[in-house]
């Protein structure tokens, strides 16, 4: 009897030893809380972003306005962050490292607004969007909405497709602009 | 007829030899159980066609004194066991011993029945029935009991739901202890093998005062067979295969005693089970495989006045999270929905059975010891001790291929209750009193329980003491039963979370409350008899209803809970007749249930429009932890006919109505109507069968207004096959669900936004006794 006993703690004991790697306890850095355009002409820089520092619900996202000169040609970059952290996380250099899987979608309510393209490409030869090319043309106010879309690769396979209709999204929002 | 007939024949005998009687007469002997020889206490045993009955002692002896020479027919009772009569012919002091068989032993044959000797509305899968169960989840066989369906993500995660309620509404015994696992949670399945079961037992409605008092719903309760007496080993071997994700289980039991060492019994046990990517009528689902990794040892020493049993059980299991599901925002989800058909990339043609992300990987340790002993001066004292643990994890997709974990719960519980089963009171009652205690305490993050680090965890760290005390008598009588329990509840929760930007925060509650319940049953003949229960339960809101804040990515909408929340104290009613022939059965059971401050996840609501919360995702649909009143009612019902010794038809329907009567609308995931049919065919030889069984799953119809994406899914038919075939010692199985391979979705499936459900199944079953 002690024997079956003591046979069946240790095959506990065993089982419950080789289970599982567990990583320990840290904040989730996956949290991205801040999305940021800049916006280059020549000289002129300009930033934009969208932020909730206080995560999903209490206070809604902090959006900021958008405000372009008509007719003109903009550089666009487009970085992720998560400032809720100190020293602030910057994730943009992973997702440019797995740009095959991830793509960001700039969706005007209006071509009349501005026309986005992107200039990145993956190794797959499909867009990114982590730079872009923002035009503007006559003086209007609209909406932009941004979304930032990880696909990744399903039993080894990729699924980015070059549009939104696979994967998650990670990052959603929408800007008001002005152009005037 | 057979009893009216006996009843006559005594009163004809009773009054030729009423001249010359002598009425000194004793009767008398013990009772005992049958397979393990022990006494049975508080048997109620009483002559037919009199009004004079007794109770056995403690030893398991009962009396009759001063009785009148005669022919009697004694009948014996005692609950969980068999009801047994005897013919007595009485002339002066007659010792008549008399072994009880616990029911289930009868059970064999019968498929799903109701227990002769409980008051609680209680059904059993055991013996075929369960058997064409084998290699199926903890859910999917309770299924077969009527009144009983599913909440399911997938195919793999499934969580009983009985009368339309589940979670922390269902206590689920998993060898006599409660099961504690993360089962607030909609997709996390019983951390249970359905191989360790000889038996499974629903019970509906307000039961089992002695576990807690928040089983609303009702209780499921997985038993094994008691541990053998005789040394030699026995054994059994379970193969099951299925078609559908080329899923195989194989599970073993081998037990025995140790000869020399009379009342040692031993038996260890094992299941293993490994699946891929499943299908449904027309598609593959990517990452939907499962394995699973259980095993069981129990050991106890078990003589007439004391024993002890050790139980230790291990559960493990992997579960893939279709890739499809998988969804960021509600644009995602209205995508998924749109589309009508998963992604080609989310339906690959090649099988695979690699369980990547998103995944789940939860193990259960439940390691028991159970002590009893029976004296003659107060009864039987029993003392059960436990320790679970129980650790899930959640994976997400990450970026970068981090080896980060999502969710990470671990969740201790210790629990030990003190019963005492009493001598009869005034050769009328019959029960018992006792006590438990718990105390659990959960991580969801850090190795400190005051100190957690992260804020995106869904729960807190917690910890929580429960204290619970209980009386439960019952009353047998010829005909009448009854059961009356009292139960009072303690309960501390503490909870230490910590907010986004790191301020940790700590929060007490304590709630304490009675509950009780009374029954009566009634036998009207010897093949009918109706039941009434009562009883006013109460449950304290659960970690996740109090804290939750956040989005649920599962179910794209965002959830907060409510500190403010009150226990929510139900009243069930239900009444519940069993009329069974050798020709026709029928079970029919009615409740009604009126729960006040039924705690509940009610959609945000402002002038007919779903209010949104607005995160970095996009906007999500905001549901609160609400309390409204809720009223459950509904019918369950169960009719077998044999024509013929060859032919059996039977049919189930069950149906279940729920209103919020606070707020006058309906709620959301309630099981629709079902009907199901079978006839089944009895072969002459070889205990031989093949049915053919009709599943009619009606549309729910009554749902909460804006309360979700897509309108519930449409009315399905399912046909399928079971056949059986017997040769000594092994039996084979086969099985065909889903037969006609229909494309169907379910309302209570999560899934059912993403992809239709499993396609044609085909399952064969070997078991092999030895």
């Amino acid at each position: 009897m002690k024997k079956l006993i003591i046979f069946a703690i240790v095959l506990g004991l065993s089982f419950s030893g080789c289970k599982k790697d567990e990583p320990a306890p840290v904040q989730d850095n996956e949290f991205i809380s801040t999305m940021r355009l800049t916006f280059t002409e020549g000289t002129n820089k300009l930033v934009y972003a969208i932020k909730d520092l206080d995560g999903d619900g209490g206070k809604a996202p902090v959006i900021e306005v958008i405000k372009l000169l008509p007719n003109k040609t903009y550089s666009l970059t487009t970085e992720f962050l998560d400032e809720t952290k100190n020293p602030v996380v910057n994730l943009t250099s992973e997702i440019k490292a797995e740009s095959a899987e991830h793509l960001i979608v700039f969706e005007p309510n209006s071509t009349n607004l501005m026309t986005v393209t992107r200039d990145d490409k993956d190794s797959r030869n499909f867009e990114v969007g982590l730079t872009a090319t923002a035009k503007t043309s006559a003086a209007l106010n609209g909406t932009m909405k941004v979304t930032l879309k990880h696909q990744p690769e399903v039993s080894g396979m990729p699924t980015k497709n070059g549009t939104a209709s696979v994967g998650t999204t990670d990052f959603e929002g929408i800007f008001t602009v002005e152009v005037k | 007829m057979k009893s009216f007939t006996i009843f006559l024949l005594l009163l004809i005998s009773g009054s030729i030899f009423s001249q010359k009687i002598n009425c000194t007469c004793t009767l008398k002997g013990f009772v005992h159980d049958q397979e393990k020889h022990l006494p049975i206490v508080g048997a109620v045993l009483y002559l037919k066609g009199t009004n004079i009955s007794v109770f056995t002692d403690s030893r398991g002896v009962y009396q009759f004194n001063n009785l009148c020479q005669g022919e009697y027919i004694l009948v014996c009772k005692a609950l969980s066991f068999d009801v047994t009569e005897l013919k007595i012919n009485l002339q002066d002091v007659h010792n008549q011993d008399i072994d009880l068989l616990n029911d289930d032993e009868h059970l064999q044959e019968v498929v799903v029945s109701s227990q002769k000797t409980s008051i609680t509305n209680k059904s059993v899968l055991s013996g075929k029935s369960l058997e064409e169960t084998r290699g199926q989840s903890l859910g999917e066989a309770l299924k077969n009991i009527s009144g009983v369906t599913t909440l399911q993500t997938g195919s793999f995660v499934q969580k009983p739901v009985i009368n339309g309620m589940h979670s922390n509404r269902v206590i689920i015994l998993n060898n006599g202890i409660r099961q504690e696992g993360q089962q607030w949670g909609s997709e996390h399945a019983p951390e249970i093998d359905p191989f360790v079961a000889k038996k499974l037992t629903v019970i509906k409605g307000a039961a089992g005062l002695r576990y807690g008092s928040d089983a609303i719903g009702g209780m499921v309760m997985v038993e094994p067979e008691n541990l053998p007496d005789s040394a030699k080993i026995h054994g059994e071997i379970n193969v099951v295969g299925f078609s559908n994700g080329l899923q195989r289980v194989g599970s073993g039991i081998i037990e025995g005693g140790l000869s020399g060492i009379q009342g040692f019994g031993w038996r260890v046990q094992g299941t293993y089970k490994r699946g891929g990517n499943i299908s449904t009528a027309t598609y593959n689902l990517v990452n939907t495989g499962i394995q699973e990794r259980n095993f069981s040892v129990g050991v106890g020493l078990n003589k007439i006045h004391f024993g002890t049993d050790f139980f230790y059980s291990y559960f493990d299991t992997q579960i893939g999270v279709f890739m499809g599901s998988h969804i960021g925002n509600i644009q995602d989800l209205q995508r998924a929905i749109s589309n009508g058909k998963p992604n080609d990339a989310y339906t690959p043609a090649k099988y695979s059975e690699v369980i990547e992300r998103p995944n789940q990987d939860v193990s259960h340790h439940l390691l028991k010891v159970k002590s009893f002993l029976n004296s003659e001066t107060f009864g039987k004292l029993t003392f059960v001790g436990a320790y679970q643990y129980n650790w899930r994890l959640e994976y997400d997709v990450p970026r970068g291929n981090r080896s980060l974990n999502t969710l990470n719960f671990k969740l201790d519980t210790y629990s030990a209750e003190l019963i005492l089963d009493h001598l009869p009171i005034a050769q009328l009652f019959n029960g018992s009193v006792g006590v438990n205690i718990q105390y659990q305490q959960n991580f969801s993050s850090s190795f400190e329980l005051k100190k957690p680090l992260i804020s995106t965890t869904l729960l807190p760290n917690y910890q929580t003491f429960n204290f619970g005390i209980f009386v439960n008598e019952r009353f047998l009588s010829h005909q009448w039963e009854g059961e009356f329990g009292l139960r009072y509840d303690l309960r501390n929760l503490e909870a230490y979370s910590m907010k986004i930007g790191g301020i940790l925060q700590q929060n007490k509650f304590d709630f304490s409350n009675f509950s009780g319940a009374l029954g009566a049953k009634y036998h009207h003949t010897e093949m009918w008899e109706s039941n009434i229960n009562f009883g006013l339960v109460w449950r304290s809101p659960s970690v996740n209803e109090l804290f939750t804040d956040g989005i649920h990515h599962g179910s794209a909408s965002y959830e907060k809970g409510d500190l403010n929340l009150v226990p929510e104290i139900a009243q069930n009613l239900s009444i519940g007749t069993i009329y069974k022939s050798k020709k026709l059965s029928l079970e029919l059971n009615a409740y009604l249930k009126n729960i006040q401050n039924f705690i509940y996840l009610k959609p945000r609501i402002q002038n007919d429009t779903l209010q949104n919360v607005l995160t970095v995702r996009g906007a999500f649909p905001a549901f609160d932890y609400t309390q409204v009143d809720a009223r459950f009612w509904g019918v369950d019902l169960t009719f077998t006919y044999n024509p013929s010794e060859h032919f059996e038809l039977t049919s189930k329907l069950s149906m279940v109505r729920v209103k919020d009567t606070r707020n006058n609308s309906f709620m959301v995931n309630i099981p629709s109507d079902r009907i199901d049919n079978s006839l089944q065919y009895n072969f002459k030889k070889r205990k031989a069968y093949i049915s053919l069984n009709q599943q009619f799953i009606a549309r729910q119809n009554r749902v909460e207004f804006n309360s979700d994406f897509l309108s519930p899914p449409n009315e399905y038919i399912l046909l399928s096959i079971r056949s059986g075939l017997n040769f000594s010692n092994l039996s084979i199985g086969l099985t065909i669900s889903n037969l006609l391979n229909k494309s169907y979705r379910e309302y209570l499936n999560r899934f059912r936004y993403f992809s239709d459900d499993m396609g044609r199944n085909i399952s064969v079953r070997i078991n092999y006794k030895f």
